[in-house]
């Protein structure tokens, strides 16, 4: 209003009985000094950023797997559901990166969060945690996360869970959930191990399926020994629909190894279920990128590339590796989480130069306009410069 | 790194139009954004093959190229607009109450008023009139509010003075007798978190108005591609932004701004803040009372946290048409009654009703062929949340969302079945992303003291400003507003 002397609200009917409220309220109404903090300490209850674990013990599980049993130093874990994860903060050779790890403990009991380790060939970080790592050692982590858990809105109370080598440990923990706290969900395991050596978790599993009627556990073993008895081979279609029967009212969980989830899938999709009922973790970076479909023909996976970074420095990586992985070597650490492109912690914007996304990288349309990649399962397809 | 004219605070709906602004102007900004996209509720998520919108229902206020609106003016101003794709929605609402009542609302003012006399044939002449006095109403907004006449009086805008501040039960019950009639008229309601009988005439008026006149729009790639927009206008105009990097502390010397600490413990120096978060973060949290005048914390007593929301994202294996959906927006009721609506936000008791909106009526394109996507929202208050255990959370959640899922099943049979993805989000989501008291979503609770009548934005220290819903009424076109403002009193101070 140009006439500041007056306020022409005045004038509206109420105006006067509303400012007299108010001038009640301010002598009366809520106290906000009070609530001072509120905010953050609810968020740290569900959310908080990082975790900081102690190594309680440590469970040898099978010849290649351990358990680490993870107290906090605070005292306080957040609430996770079944089949979530925490991405594992570690430093080796000079290196600092992270791998994230499905929560294999049930979620009804918070004073630790147990992680199964099994060794990958040639892995950088599984290889530390296994070798390096001690009891009373600190880790620290992200709050847990992750989508694949059991949603009572949409997924079947009847449950088949596809589980091949370290991918069971999603699956334990909803295991453990169910038969801990007697949910009447009805539950069986598929699970598929090299050899009966290899299979981990086998005698809870077994323990746990004679207790309680609503486990079956199939274990699957693909390189037996002449004279195993059960099931073996790889756990295909034929095998679900002769052990399951009527499909259509499950809902699948599938999580292993990157072979075992290429051929589950195609084996799922088979059997003509809907999408809904098919449930897949998410997968990290594939183990060759340059077999991948789309994947430019003539570009090897030795090749580098420069790549140039808002901060002005510019810093080597090759192709063959995500960007974020090759960064880090370069000690230019990317805020990271799932590290399999879902939710896009990492995200950065790409001012020059393309990138391939690995199958799986969930990208908002509007970063493909935008030209948004998500670094952990990006791969150079030449040089490049990126805002931080 | 260390050095800018202008922190802003937030990369929300008002600290992007704001950022944005500031450095299309040439001055030196910085903007600092806790999560690691922009946005703030205006942004999606990713589950399975369905993105998901978060918090857009119908954009109000843009208009179309031949009859613009402010907000279509703004993106122009803010160099956007061609960097952005808009869907237009034909109707303005369907209002459904179980059993009772099934009428859908064209975006248009006579073949609305139309629809209401077809259906409510006795309440002819009411519906002609309260029409009649909104457009009157509007009409005086326009031309004695936002355009600020000097001359303004009660004498002059008498539709304006007699009515902005009534609670909107009183004028329906003036035109009104039918209670469905009226909880039709007053559907919007939802869209501020009042019900009629607390919430202004004036709110009503405008929302019915500003719709019908402007449409509601959507835009393609929903409302993340405008904060993506914003946000590359931002860096085109040499802003820089920082993700994953919130503002723990604003420094403040002797009533001024000296620097913002980020969560990194980074010190920026500026002169200059825009928070796009709360107030009462940015003034309890932030800055810190003993920084403060007594006046300004005084100035919040009058205030209360607003609404917060329980929203089930639902991405379904199906075409609208295969469950009956036919119409964007819905709003629904199980008895029809509003006060009980609003009791519901308070507990965890069954939810009376609901607003639903799919996305893939107006933009077919929205989902993959052969699904949709819609979401249900329901306006609930944090407390009860709060009060929960953090090991009944997931349980709590589970369960309301599968009560709002009933009623959504109830109106569009085969609903549950479709369902392929569903995500829940409740107060404490909000409150983990939006970092507001309460998980509010729409600021202050805007009941009629809560109007920019009463409520002063001058900032009581001297380089600070703020955007956002706890300035404006909340809602996109009043965010996004509120940025620019803030912005073009900042460019004023720094031309003085």
């Amino acid at each position: 209003m140009k006439n500041k002397m007056t306020n022409p609200f005045e004038q509206v009917a109420g105006y006067k009985e509303i400012r007299e409220e108010i001038e009640v309220l301010s002598k009366y109404g809520d106290d906000f000094t009070s609530q001072r903090g509120n905010v953050n300490a609810t968020v740290d209850r569900y959310h908080p950023k990082r975790l900081n674990f102690q190594v309680s013990e440590i469970f040898t599980e099978t010849a290649l797997a351990k358990t680490f049993r993870l107290v906090p130093e605070n005292g306080y874990l957040p609430p996770f559901q079944a089949g979530q994860y925490i991405n594992l903060f570690v430093e080796t050779q000079g290196v600092r990166s992270s791998r994230p790890y499905s929560i294999a403990s049930a979620p009804n009991q918070r004073a630790y969060y147990d992680l199964t380790v099994k060794a990958v060939p040639d892995g950088f970080v599984s290889s530390h945690l296994l070798e390096d790592v001690k009891v009373g050692d600190h880790l620290s982590s992200t709050g847990p996360m992750g989508g694949f858990f059991h949603n009572p809105l949409s997924h079947a109370n009847e449950v088949v869970y596809l589980a091949g080598g370290s991918g069971i440990t999603p699956m334990m923990s909803m295991i453990r959930e169910v038969t801990d706290r007697g949910l009447k969900r009805q539950m069986h395991l598929f699970y598929g191990s090299r050899n009966p050596d290899d299979i981990i978790y086998k005698q809870e599993l077994e323990r746990l399926a004679e207790m309680h009627k609503n486990l079956t556990v199939d274990f699957v073993i693909s390189e037996p020994e002449d004279d195993y008895q059960g099931l073996t081979g790889f756990i295909n279609g034929k095998l679900l629909q002769e052990r399951l029967g009527d499909l259509s009212k499950k809902t699948f969980f599938l999580c292993g190894p990157e072979a075992m989830y290429k051929f589950c899938r195609k084996e799922l999709e088979g059997l003509g279920l809907r999408r809904k009922q098919i449930r897949v973790e998410v997968f990290g970076p594939p183990g060759d990128v340059t077999a991948q479909p789309g994947w430019p023909e003539g570009l090897t996976a030795d090749m580098t590339f420069q790549v140039k970074v808002s901060d002005s420095r510019t810093l080597e990586v090759s192709a063959g590796e995500p960007l974020m992985n090759g960064l880090e070597r370069m000690n230019l650490e990317l805020p990271a989480a799932c590290r399999s492109g879902e939710c896009s912690y990492c995200r950065v914007k790409l001012k020059s130069g393309k990138v391939f996304h690995a199958p799986g990288t969930k990208l908002r349309k509007s970063d493909l306009q935008f030209g948004f990649i998500h670094p952990c399962m990006a791969y150079p397809l030449g040089d490049l410069e990126i805002l931080l | 790194m260390s050095n800018f004219d202008a922190v802003v605070i937030g990369a929300g709906n008002g600290g992007l139009t704001a950022a944005t602004t500031l450095a299309r102007s040439g001055v030196k900004t910085l903007l600092l954004e806790q999560h690691n996209v922009p946005g703030g509720c205006a942004t999606s998520f990713i589950r399975g093959r369905f993105e998901f919108e978060v918090a857009l229902h119908q954009l109000s206020g843009l208009g179309s190229e031949d009859k613009p609106g402010p907000l279509r003016r703004l993106f122009a101003k803010l160099g956007v607009l061609n960097k952005l794709e808009f869907v237009e929605e034909h109707d303005i609402y369907r209002t459904w109450v179980s059993d009772q009542l099934d009428i859908t609302l064209p975006a248009d003012r006579k073949a609305t008023i139309e629809v209401l006399i077809a259906h409510f044939p006795a309440e002819k002449e009411g519906i002609q009139r309260l029409f009649g006095l909104i457009y009157q109403f509007a009409q005086d907004m326009l031309q004695g509010v936002y355009g600020r006449d000097p001359d303004f009086s009660a004498e002059k805008y008498p539709t304006f003075c007699n009515y902005a501040l009534r609670d909107s039960q009183s004028v329906l019950d003036e035109f009104i007798k039918d209670p469905l009639l009226q909880l039709t008229i007053a559907s919007y309601w939802g869209y501020v978190g009042q019900p009629p009988r607390s919430l202004s005439f004036l709110d009503l008026a405008m929302m019915l108005f500003i719709y019908i006149e402007f449409k509601p729009y959507h835009f393609k790639g929903g409302s993340q591609a405008l904060s993506q927009a914003l946000l590359d206008s931002f860096l085109e105009a040499g802003g820089i932004a920082r993700f994953n990097c919130g503002a723990r502390k604003i420094v403040v010397d002797n009533g001024e701004m000296r620097a913002v600490v980020t969560e990194h413990g980074d010190q920026i120096d500026t002169t200059h803040v825009v928070s796009n978060a709360s107030l009462v973060t940015t003034y309890l949290d932030m800055i810190g009372e003993e920084h403060l005048p007594v006046k300004a914390v005084a100035a919040l007593k009058p205030r209360s946290i607003g609404t917060s929301a329980v929203t089930v994202y639902c991405g379904l294996d199906c075409e609208p048409a295969d469950i009956g959906i036919e119409v964007s927006t819905t709003f629904a009721s199980i008895s029809g009654e509003m006060d009980t609506m609003i009791g519901s936000a308070h507990s965890f008791e069954k939810p009376e009703g609901l607003a639903m909106t799919c996305y893939d009526l107006a933009d077919p394109e929205f989902s993959s062929p052969g699904t949709c996507q819609v979401s249900l929202i329901n306006l609930c208050y944090a407390d009860h949340w709060l009060e929960l255990p953090p090991e009944s959370y997931h349980e709590a959640k589970y369960k309301y969302a599968s009560q709002m899922l009933d009623i959504a099943e109830r109106m569009h049979p085969g609903f549950r079945d479709a369902l392929e993805e569903v995500e829940v989000s409740t107060p404490l989501t909000h409150m983990n992303y939006l970092r507001t008291p309460g998980g509010s979503i729409y600021g202050f609770t805007n009941f009629a003291k809560d109007n920019n009548m009463f409520t002063s934005h001058r900032s009581p220290l001297k380089g600070l400003y703020h955007a956002g819903a706890w300035v404006a009424i909340g809602g996109f076109q009043p965010t996004l507003e509120s940025g620019t403002q803030a912005a073009k009193a900042i460019i004023k101070a720094i031309q003085k």
